[in-house]
């Protein structure tokens, strides 16, 4: 028996989760998604991450992104230390992909605001 | 100096002042924003995280996302705004209109407005007003700050840092620091129970292995110029710190995450009554502060967890503004009074207006407590009217009804009377 | 008087007390005090037992501490040659209110002066860390030299702060009663003040009077000593308008400066050594608050100690100060009780807000600024008696300062006694902020008359302006169509910066383009008040920082709070260098 927090969405539903036999079985959860989560949790955990990087635009030295889908949690800090090594040139705008594939795990890195339209 | 006319003037560009604004223009009123940052979008743009929008737009979006697609609608229905503008002084003109003094680049202008929403958000609480002690070094921020400094000039503001309060941004800058190469050596929240979302405790925290020390708190910093350390101390139930669990830590910051406070100062100047428990005004269904035709939405009104029911009700607070126009400020206004158990930390609206009542009314709430399988009951004349079930109630989780007061056929001196209670097995 | 008859009966008093464990020995009308303890108090005991105030008689605390290390004096890490062999004619010691009120003087005058201050900022000592209230002096006793110059001072701020700029506001001042029967007894008091001590605006009003005007304050309040002339204002806005003005003057400041040692030959100081070369001056002024015995250590001229008085103070909000107008507080009968303040009370501030304070701790840490729960209970406790309404919540900031008292608790104010070219300015505590521009002015008849009498030719500076030139307009205070005026040319007054104080950029880059640019998050909150409301800079602090980063034409990481070590922020988080150390 595990327990944990649901964190697909603000509703935080506690889990209880019995991976005892060979099915495991999910409690507590208010919607399917739960049940999902608690799976993955287990057999491999996903996270979505946001952070910035830089540009070459002085009155915006950081663009917000993020990536387009979830990646294994496990890739975290790599997935951080590429999105580091990025310099943004263009005037990219919301939804624009600052890294493509980000180290093959076919989710892009993407910007998520539009302030460099005006810089 | 300029004066301008508009039907509604929405004072704040963020979250609840652009959905007002956009409501407004729907309804058919001209409006104007009037935003003192740079950009429109308030905290937003600073919340560069996800989670965003889930209930509104069924896609977890990040802050600026989030925001910009409001701006965007903005800007397509080109709706008037102004930014860099600050309001220094709202009066009611003879009229009953009211005048709005702002200052920007331009100089001192004026706007007269036939209904006033104050969108104007929240701020955080300070190290001073819980009474932190000791020296006053550089190093100590709210986690407000940080977030500015680490997600909009880039820049890192600690390397190792103590965050204290658990409240949600307090969380979502312990996983930003981190993910910058920050040292997060702890959250510590002197409650026995986290203040943010659960949710956030378990992928701000638990997931990069920063410990949650509950009943435990800061009292006292140390270091001259740059923060060198922290006093930790364990408190009792009544928050009182217990000798001799005294531990210091060396860091080089203090981020606070401590509690928000509505920015009631305009309100204040307008002489709006103020709930004690929200600190924001207290407003009825249509969310009318208590002088007709001043609205109030959103953080400024009580502090949300929610992106989505702010916007929701810088609507509610923009279809009543522009009405409150379209009937020229005539308003019956026959309220009662929502009155709370003890049970709760504070619900909104705290009166409902029962000449107009035409559709459900949005009621929001926080327990007092943390609380499990309780049923949340309404009064009428110390008669149970209404009830709903709760598995659990946390005081960081908003919960919201929507009630059909109509069907109350409500009367002058109506008592109505909300309680939590146990559920009976 | 008989010596040798004073020091017996002076040791027997201390032996009774001490049982031996100090000696003390008038001589050359220094009362030496001798021994140790581990006891700070135990110390500061010992050596008021000795006070002998006539003559010119001071104590000198010996006494070795052995409860703690005492702390060295904070001192800037630059070491430099900028000032090596520089020759001046005044040398000041001490960028505090008397520091540089004695420059602004002694700019009327052809003189080189130099102005040293070890901070990185003036008035960080406790000219900044004061309440602010130009005293009437109804607390002070005959035949002190703080009674001599408080009329003289608190008169003279009308004239000065309009010449520099400095908000100002006389308030008047309620010492409230709750004993109806002691009205007699505190008319007479207040008689004798008035006629026979000389503070000219003492009075007694009544009960209706005080409510009148003060609806807020205690409804047990029967009766109030009044004093009208009480002022408020703001105390490092004053220091820095002297200095700046001072500096417009033709006078230097050197920030960051320290004394490291004093070279004194034949009773006459050669030179001063400090951390930017050694510099050659005529005369030096000390003004070196809570270090002056320190200085006049160095200077061969000790005659007096300094035994550091902690003080904290409560800001509270602009709000409470909307149902407070006065400086206040309540006083239980303790008339036979000679305390050395009037023990803190309730001030509204030049700038409106309220400041509860402030209390008054005997510490052994010349520095020590941390404020502790202790003091914030007995201020709320003391002055929730005056204001019942006063709450907690209100407070949106607390500072401690600390003062410079001798045992004498008097100043001193002459001519050094041994050393011939040297001037003390020293133990200067309340009501020093009141009497400084009075001090000053006398000061500045010593100095000329030093040097007139080593035969100098001194001429009048005939370029002096007595108004300060550098005045940043208030944008929050100018009627509209003034404040349109000014943003007409120059767009950046139009732009808000802090909120909750509403300071505008073109404030923000006047203070760093003034005469004394302390380009820090700190030096430009105290010229222009950014991060001074009730947000504490939370929102404006970063915008401040950049600004400020923009002004320097540095990286935000090269930008201080206040001192050479006071980060904030460690570099950008990604793409450049962390800053490593």
């Amino acid at each position: 028996m595990k327990e944990m927090v649901c964190i697909v969405c603000p509703r935080g539903c506690r889990l209880t989760v019995d991976n005892q036999g060979d099915e495991i079985k999910v409690d507590g959860n208010f919607c399917k998604r739960g049940q999902d989560f608690a799976i993955s949790e287990l057999t491999k955990p996903m996270r979505t991450i946001c952070t910035t990087v830089k540009t070459q635009f002085e009155e915006f030295p950081v663009l917000p992104v993020r990536v387009s889908a979830e990646i294994p949690k496990e890739n975290i800090f790599d997935v951080m230390k590429e999105i580091n090594k990025v310099v943004v040139k263009d005037k990219l705008e919301r939804g624009d992909i600052v890294i493509k594939n980000i180290l093959g795990l076919n989710v892009d890195v993407i910007a998520t605001s539009d302030i460099l339209k005006n810089a | 100096m300029k004066t301008k006319n508009y039907d509604v003037v929405v004072i704040g560009g963020g979250a609840a002042g652009l959905a007002a604004a956009l409501q407004v223009h729907k309804s058919k009123k001209s409006v104007l924003v009037i935003e003192r940052e740079v950009r429109l979008g308030g905290i937003l743009k600073q919340c560069i995280h996800d989670g965003f929008g889930l209930l509104r737009f069924k896609e977890k979006l990040s802050g600026p996302e989030y925001v910009e697609r409001f701006i965007d609608e903005i800007h397509s229905e080109n709706i008037d705004y102004v930014c860099l503008t600050f309001v220094t002084k709202i009066e009611r003109t003879s009229d009953g209109d009211f005048k709005i003094s702002v200052v920007s680049k331009d100089g001192c202008d004026e706007i007269i407005a036939k209904a006033l929403i104050l969108a104007n958000g929240c701020r955080e609480r300070t190290a001073k007003q819980i009474y932190i002690h000791g020296t006053r070094p550089a190093g100590v921020y709210t986690a407000g700050s940080a977030q500015a400094l680490t997600n909009i000039y880039g820049q890192l503001p600690t390397k190792k840092c103590v965050i204290l309060g658990s409240g949600d941004i307090g969380l979502i800058m312990a996983r930003r620091l981190t993910l910058e190469g920050a040292e997060v050596e702890g959250v510590y929240e002197i409650k026995p129970t986290p203040s943010g979302l659960m949710r956030n405790v378990h992928q701000c925290l638990y997931d990069y292995n920063i410990p949650l020390h509950l009943s435990h708190t800061v009292t006292r910093v140390y270091g001259d110029e740059r923060l060198e350390g922290v006093e930790i101390m364990q408190v009792d139930e009544n928050f009182k710190p217990i000798e001799g669990t005294q531990k210091t830590i060396d860091c080089d910051a203090l981020i606070l995450s401590v509690g928000l406070i509505p920015e009631n100062e305009l309100a204040e100047s307008l002489d709006i009554k103020l709930d004690p428990k929200t600190k924001g005004p207290i407003v009825d269904s249509d969310l009318m502060t208590d002088i007709p035709g001043v609205f109030s939405c959103g953080n400024a009104l009580h502090v949300n967890d929610l992106v989505d029911y702010v916007s929701e009700s810088g609507e509610i607070a923009g279809k009543n503004a522009a009405s409150y126009v379209e009937n020229k400020g005539k308003v019956n206004r026959n309220e009662i009074d929502l009155n709370i158990s003890n049970d709760f930390l504070y619900m909104v609206p705290q009166k409902i207006n029962i000449s107009k009542i035409d559709e459900k009314v949005d009621i929001y709430f926080r327990s007092k407590k943390d609380r499990n399988n309780v049923v949340l009951k309404l009064n009428l004349n110390d008669k149970e009217v209404f009830s709903k079930k709760y598995q659990f109630l946390r005081p960081p989780e908003m919960e919201k009804i929507s009630f059909d007061f109509k069907s109350l056929n409500l009367q002058d001196n109506d008592k109505l009377e909300f309680s939590i209670s146990e559920v009976q097995k | 008087m008989n010596i040798d008859s004073f020091n017996r009966k002076l040791n027997k008093k201390l032996n009774r007390e001490f049982n031996g464990k100090f000696k003390a020995e008038l001589k050359d009308k220094i009362i030496r005090v001798t021994g140790k303890s581990d006891d700070w108090n135990e110390i500061i005991k010992a050596c008021q037992m000795c006070v002998y105030r006539k003559d010119g008689i001071h104590v000198v605390n010996d006494i070795e501490f052995t409860g703690d290390v005492i702390p060295e004096m904070k001192k800037p890490a630059v070491e430099d040659k900028s000032l090596d062999g520089e020759k001046c004619d005044v040398l000041i010691i001490g960028g505090g209110i008397s520091g540089t009120s004695i420059a602004r003087e002694l700019s009327k005058w052809n003189l080189k002066i130099f102005l040293v201050e070890k901070e990185v900022d003036v008035a960080l000592g406790a000219s900044g860390r004061n309440d602010g209230e130009v005293h009437p002096g109804v607390d002070l006793h005959k035949g002190y030299l703080k009674t001599k110059y408080i009329r003289k001072g608190n008169h003279k701020y009308d004239q000065i702060s309009k010449e520099l700029g400095v908000p100002f506001r006389r308030i008047g001042q309620y010492v409230g009663f709750t004993k109806g029967y002691l009205r007699p007894l505190v008319w007479l008091y207040a008689m004798y003040k008035k006629y026979i001590v000389g503070i000219e605006d003492t009075e007694i009003v009544g009960k209706d009077v005080i409510e009148k005007k003060e609806p807020a304050l205690n409804k047990d309040f029967k009766f109030a000593l009044s004093n009208p002339s009480t002022g408020v204002v703001c105390p490092y806005g004053l220091t820095i308008a002297y200095a700046e003005n001072a500096v417009e003057n033709g006078a230097k400041v050197f920030l960051s400066t320290y004394v490291k040692d004093i070279n004194v030959e034949n009773k006459i100081i050669k030179s001063v050594e400090t951390n930017r070369g050694t510099i050659y001056p005529k005369i030096v002024i000390n003004a070196a608050g809570v270090f002056a015995e320190e200085i006049a250590k160095m200077a061969e001229d000790r005659f007096y100690s300094i035994h550091p008085r902690r003080g904290t103070d409560i800001i509270l909000d602009k709000k409470t100060g909307l149902r407070f107008d006065t400086v206040s507080t309540v006083k239980e009968i303790e008339l036979k009780n000679k305390s050395h303040s009037k023990g803190g009370g309730l001030i509204k501030t030049a700038h409106d807000n309220v400041l509860v304070g402030p209390d008054a701790v005997e510490t052994y840490k010349k520095e020590d600024y941390q404020t502790t729960p202790e003091s914030m209970d007995t201020l709320y406790n003391k002055q929730q008696i005056t204001m019942p309404s006063l709450s907690r919540s209100e407070a949106i900031t607390y500072f401690t300062g600390v003062r410079a008292p001798n045992f004498e608790e008097d100043f001193v104010i002459e001519k050094g006694r041994n050393t011939k070219n040297l001037i003390h300015c020293a133990a200067i505590q309340s009501p020093g902020l009141t009497t400084a521009p009075a001090v000053a002015l006398d000061i500045e008849k010593m100095t000329i008359e030093l040097l007139k009498e080593s035969g100098e030719v001194i001429e009048k500076n005939e370029n002096y302006n007595p108004v300060r030139k550098h005045q940043i307009p208030q944008m929050s205070e100018l009627p509209a169509e003034e404040r349109e005026k000014y943003i007409k040319e120059n767009p950046d007054y139009g732009i808000i910066i802090c909120r909750c104080e509403q300071v505008s950029k073109g404030e923000i880059l006047d203070a760093l383009n003034a005469p004394i640019s302390v380009p820090t998050v700190d030096g430009i909150k105290k010229r222009v008040r950014p991060g001074m409301g009730r947000c504490q800079g939370g929102f404006c602090m970063p915008t401040v920082t950049k600004i400020i980063s923009d002004y320097l034409n540095e990286p935000m990481m090269n930008v201080r709070k206040s001192g050479a070590d006071s980060v904030l922020v460690y570099g950008e988080t990604k793409g450049g260098e962390i800053n490593e150390n």
